[in-house]
């Protein structure tokens, strides 16, 4: 045979002469005693172990569910407010079901509720989110989640496999949080930018707590941590989005409609919900995106109803730390009043799709 | 299944438990015939066909080719090119179908003929580059008579899907690897250890430097949709050049690291390329096992040095032109491979007419060429990163200066990361230019070592990479 090439060879891999197995032991010792630090001083800093944490392959975990029809006839689409805002053992002890939870933070709803419309059979009641500055524009939405509707279905074994282990060892460790990961830390320094540059400091940070089914409860560091409640405001406040354009709010009233009509056509049907908003954010969105110009021309060209929190007195004198999501405590009564009025209309309005009758 | 996965600690944890149990030799090899097929179809279940269809077709063509060695040329060399046409089959419609029916379609644009290509839905396969690239240097090796058909299918099987190296190399030879199956192998206590070691060492560089420290500034650079300034552009391509080497570097690493648990020795594939002085010495040190390859299989076979001048140089510009398609499936990868090709023809040039050999005296000297080869190749890296020719040319209008009123692109805190990435890879590649890391941990404390390691591994656990895919997959 020839010997041409000088790789042409068995190798056999030098091993440094050095103390390996001392080495090993101290390398475990100083991890462990690390690793132990670095738990106690994330839960001193607000994380509890058992927070799932939320992402691409949780989301398709519940958009698997449609697609098997593992569901009770109940999803709920949209923004981080219906996320947080809703409370989904509230739903289910009112109504007997509970919803798939497809909501996404800093998402629209309407692409979410097209692909209900378009790629799934869904037949039942599909609750969709308008926080008006999130819905009545065009964006990619959370890069966390970006692609996430190819992805639920192209994910493969080892991404879900990976999934399951990670939520396991988030029920015994605070610290596996990625919005708490070092890389996440360090970018969270605020150092002053060149020209108009946000810079990560100014992207949104730790605001959920996440359980089971994607349940989000709003961190209770935000509640009583006033510098996260501050950050959290300044970025939202410092989000300078215009109003839309009349043209693209015709073309997502229609595309609205025309997913509606697809779903109902299939027997099932769509409310939209308005959850509430506070403070200088709350102002922008009267400014920005006025209730006559989208919300009513929505629902009305589209022929569907909605619930705006400021039309009911029960949904009224909530407490939001940072001017846009729920407390755990307040969704829990959110969640009560507009559960209530879907009860109410689906008994006096029309046949309830899903819902079981009233009484 | 990616190595920073969690995924991949427990299928690593099982394979290493079964690795040790007392099997017989043969049902130990089938063990791990079995994992790495589960290794590569957990990804996505149906391409496990293409790999086996790959090694079949590879087994019996080798066999084919020897059985004909005494029978006229022509019958082993079309047992050759069917193994080619059908390797380069699958990596040709996988990989280039789209790029081929682009092209063509722009070529009957050119004829002002108007057609429109079919939707090209096509997934590519991981890792089938450096299969196919695997099974290729077996037949090849065989009809060059540099070794014999492998007797055993299992050793066969085992060499070309072995998971350690399956997606992203190194890219081994029959000869490193299959002598290594055939007799009972089982790791000692330190090549068990060192084996961890190296496995920290290639997550660190992947989960901590490539993805939580450099990867943001690049993308936000390479993603930017207006013109670039001079220090953003600088700083993205440096952060490119750091991102690309640790993350590949890191995944040879951490792949030798995972084998050598097994007690399998797989070659080095990167020797610290960013304290290269030259081209030719650039890729001595970049992806060995891909340019040894490439020199084996395609510069020699063209003729190498062999010929005339002027044939050696078109040699050398075809081999790296192809070299650098075999990235991607994309012109700028041509391009990145055609702008190596010219650097290591004016290299060779300058050296025929100077005389000069190896590295030049003093080391000032060698430092500014160091620095040097080092900024050309990070040129070379805009096309490789960019997308598209205009993506390209704004990263470069801004490294030259021609975009000085640019808007800033890059938060401080990443230009302080790829500032401080930057200068510590570049010290650490130059101070260990020529030593091993064995030669240097053999020399440290072992306190030292072990809380350098510690330190590191802590890193990876905390920095709780996302499982990003090694960027190297693509290709």
């Amino acid at each position: 045979m020839k010997q041409l090439h000088e790789q042409d060879v068995v190798t056999e891999r030098e091993i440094p002469r050095a103390r390996l197995g001392a080495i090993g032991w101290l390398v475990l010792a100083l991890v462990v005693v690390a690793v132990a630090a670095w738990e106690w001083k994330m839960r001193d800093l607000g994380l509890v172990a058992g927070d799932l944490g939320d992402g691409k392959s949780a989301w398709a975990v519940e958009r698997r569910k449609i697609a098997s029809g593992d569901h009770d006839g109940v999803v709920i689409v949209g923004g981080s407010r219906i996320l947080f805002d809703t409370n989904l053992d509230v739903w289910a002890e009112m109504t007997g079901r509970r919803p798939v939870q497809l909501a996404l933070p800093g998402m629209s709803g309407q692409q979410f509720l097209r692909d209900l419309a378009v790629n799934s059979r869904f037949d039942g009641f599909v609750l969709i989110d308008v926080t008006p500055e999130q819905f009545f524009r065009v964006g990619r939405g959370h890069p966390a989640f970006e692609g996430v509707l190819d992805y639920w279905e192209d994910e493969g074994p080892a991404k879900r496999t990976g999934h399951h282990i990670g939520r396991f060892l988030s029920r015994y460790l605070a610290f596996l949080d990625n919005q708490y990961s070092l890389t996440e830390l360090i970018d969270q320094l605020e150092i002053r930018n060149r020209g108009k540059i946000p810079g990560p400091f100014l992207r949104p940070w730790k605001l959920s707590e996440n359980y089971e089914d994607r349940q989000y409860h709003l961190w209770r560091e935000i509640e009583t941590n006033e510098s996260l409640r501050e950050h959290a405001i300044r970025v939202w406040l410092g989000r300078g989005l215009g109003p839309p354009d009349e043209a693209l709010i015709a073309r997502i009233c229609a595309d609205v409609r025309g997913s509606v009509a697809m779903i109902r056509a299939r027997g099932g049907d769509v409310v939209f919900i308005r959850p509430p908003s506070s403070g200088g954010y709350y102002e922008r969105e009267q400014q920005n995106t006025p209730r006559d110009r989208t919300w009513d021309r929505m629902l009305r060209e589209a022929d569907v109803l909605g619930i705006h929190f400021e039309d009911y007195p029960d949904m009224q004198g909530f407490e939001l730390p940072e001017l846009s999501h729920l407390t755990r405590e307040d969704a829990v009564r959110f969640t009560r009043a507009y559960v209530g009025v879907l009860r109410e209309w689906y008994v006096g309005l029309r046949p309830p799709p899903v819902l079981e009758p009233a009484g | 299944m990616v190595f920073n996965s969690l995924t991949f600690l427990v299928f690593f944890a099982v394979v290493l438990v079964l690795h040790r149990l007392p099997f017989p030799w043969t049902a130990k090899k089938f063990n791990l015939l079995v994992a790495s097929y589960v290794f590569y179809a957990a990804w996505n279940p149906p391409f496990i066909l293409l790999l086996w269809g790959s090694t079949i077709v590879d087994w019996y063509i080798a066999r084919g080719i020897y059985a004909s060695r005494d029978k006229c040329r022509a019958v082993r060399r079309s047992w050759l090119v069917i193994s080619v046409a059908v390797n380069l089959g699958f990596i040709g419609f996988f990989k280039y179908g789209e790029f081929l029916l682009q092209n063509w379609q722009a070529l009957m644009a050119s004829f002002g003929i108007t057609w429109v290509p079919p939707a090209w839905d096509i997934v590519l396969p991981v890792g089938i580059s450096f299969y196919t690239f695997v099974t290729m240097s077996y037949t090849l090796d065989v009809y060059l008579g540099r070794s014999k058909p492998i007797p055993k299918f299992l050793d066969y099987a085992l060499f070309v899907t072995y998971f350690p190296h399956l997606v992203a190399g190194p890219i081994v030879r029959p000869t490193q690897l299959v002598p290594q199956f055939q007799v009972p192998r089982q790791a000692t206590r330190d090549q068990m250890l060192w084996g961890l070691g190296l496995l920290i060492l290639g997550l660190f560089q992947k989960v901590v430097i490539a993805d939580g420290g450099l990867a943001s500034a690049a993308d936000a650079v390479f993603g930017a949709s207006g013109p670039v300034g001079f220090a953003d552009a600088w700083l993205g391509t440096l952060a490119f050049s750091g991102q690309i080497f640790c993350d590949f570097a890191g995944y040879s690493t951490a792949a030798v690291g995972a084998s050598l648990c097994l007690g399998f020795a797989l070659p080095d594939n990167f020797r610290m390329p960013y304290a290269a002085i030259g081209f030719s010495d650039f890729w001595r040190r970049w992806h060995i096992s891909l340019s040894t390859w490439l020199r084996d299989y395609l510069y020699v076979p063209l003729g190498g040095n062999r010929g005339s001048e002027a044939r050696t140089y078109v040699n050398l510009m075809l081999t790296m032109l192809l070299g650098g398609l075999w990235h991607g499936a994309s012109w700028t990868f041509v391009v990145w491979g055609g702008l190596h090709g010219l650097y290591l023809s004016v290299e060779r040039w300058v050296r025929s007419r100077t005389g000069v050999a190896g590295d030049p005296a003093g080391a000032w000297n060698r430092l500014a060429l160091a620095l040097l080869t080092y900024a050309l190749v990070n040129i070379t890296w805009v096309f490789f990163r960019a997308t598209t020719f205009d993506g390209a040319a704004r990263v470069l209008a801004g490294m030259f200066g021609f975009a000085p009123d640019a808007d800033p692109v890059l938060p401080t805190i990443y230009m302080i990361k790829v500032a401080a990435i930057t200068a510590s890879i570049l010290v650490v590649q130059w101070l260990m230019r020529n030593v091993t890391l064995e030669e240097v941990v053999s020399r440290m404390p072992w306190w030292l070592t072990g809380a350098v390691a510690a330190a590191m591994l802590f890193a990876v656990i905390i920095a709780q990479g996302a499982g990003e895919a090694f960027i190297y997959f693509q290709f």
